[in-house]
């Protein structure tokens, strides 16, 4: 009989090695953080039912849900565009389940848990832009890629979410990437790679920006 | 070349693919098997503007219609293609 473990593992856990990697004798120029045990929900309005969805989802989460490429924090939880008349609901600590949205939003959407489906990784410091500039045919600059700015696009032929949170305390950007688990350790490897020659400090968090 | 999708903005080629001619319509049911063999196989090779399918699977997975100048990849046009984004074609 095999023993089976049901316990929730990052798809990074043997990639990702907390500490330093790359130049060493600098301050680190980026910080890479993946962020662990959210709740991610993805939600697609039925056809036709796009004002309905809009409805629901600004009574449940009190703000209005992205209709263009942005991302929005309302209650609890942070709604990211994904295509159209479609949107994540990121949460933690599980305010935003698919247990407790679907008796909110099932009429209008079609949800599906993408929880343990996606890996997010948050990445800052003073020189997150340049790393990601390698990656991303993204204007990530800082009058144009604003706060709350999202985009679903590729970085090394890989789809990923890309948005821009609230800046860290010292004032510099943080821009946060969702990516399929199981194309994770390979993009990760990729981050690593654009990062090494600034300088990268690595760990991770339960804690969501 | 660079593609601009109704809902991303102005994305470079690598987030799309070409699926092909916009142009050919499914036959009717009962039509006959030249209409079908036309629809199935045979295609104008156009030297100007075309009608094309694209989908922007590398960003939000949307099909669109787009109005393409063979001679100068000049592109006049991007829409969403029917079902793709339902508010914006209200399908």
């Amino acid at each position: 009989m095999v023993e089976f473990s049901w316990a929730p593992r990052s798809p990074l856990e043997h990639a990702l090695v907390t500490g330093a990697h790359g130049t060493r004798g600098i301050e680190a120029g980026v910080s890479l953080t993946e962020i662990r045990n959210f709740d991610l929900i993805q939600v697609m309005a039925r056809r036709g039912k796009g004002a309905e969805l809009a409805k629901a989802a600004k009574a449940r989460f009190g703000v209005t849900a992205p209709d263009a490429p942005k991302a929005v924090q309302g209650k609890d939880a942070t709604l990211i565009w994904s295509g159209p008349d479609q949107f994540f609901v990121l949460s933690a600590g599980g305010k935003h389940t698919l247990q407790t949205l679907v008796p909110a939003l099932s009429g209008p959407a079609s949800l599906s848990d993408q929880s343990h489906a996606r890996v997010l990784i948050s990445i800052s410091g003073v020189k997150a832009r340049a790393m990601l500039a390698k990656l991303s045919s993204i204007d990530l600059h800082v009058g144009a890629f604003l706060i709350g700015a999202a985009a679903a696009t590729s970085m090394d032929h890989t789809s990923v979410t890309l948005w821009r949170g609230n800046d860290r305390p010292d004032g510099l950007a943080v821009f946060n990437l969702l990516v399929f688990a199981t194309f994770a350790e390979s993009l990760w490897h990729t981050l690593l790679d654009s990062a090494a020659e600034y300088g990268v400090a690595i760990s991770h968090s339960e804690e969501l920006a | 070349m660079r593609i601009v999708c109704p809902f991303c903005g102005e994305r470079e080629l690598g987030e799309f693919t070409y699926l092909g001619d916009a142009k050919p319509v499914r036959p009717e049911a009962g039509a006959s098997e030249d209409e079908v063999f036309d629809y199935v196989y045979l295609r104008d090779n156009v030297a100007g503007e075309t009608n094309e399918y694209w989908y922007h699977g590398g960003g939000c997975r949307a099909w669109l219609k787009v109005t393409r100048n063979t001679l100068t990849h000049e592109i006049s046009s991007v829409e969403p293609a029917a079902g793709a984004g339902a508010a914006k074609v209200g399908a």
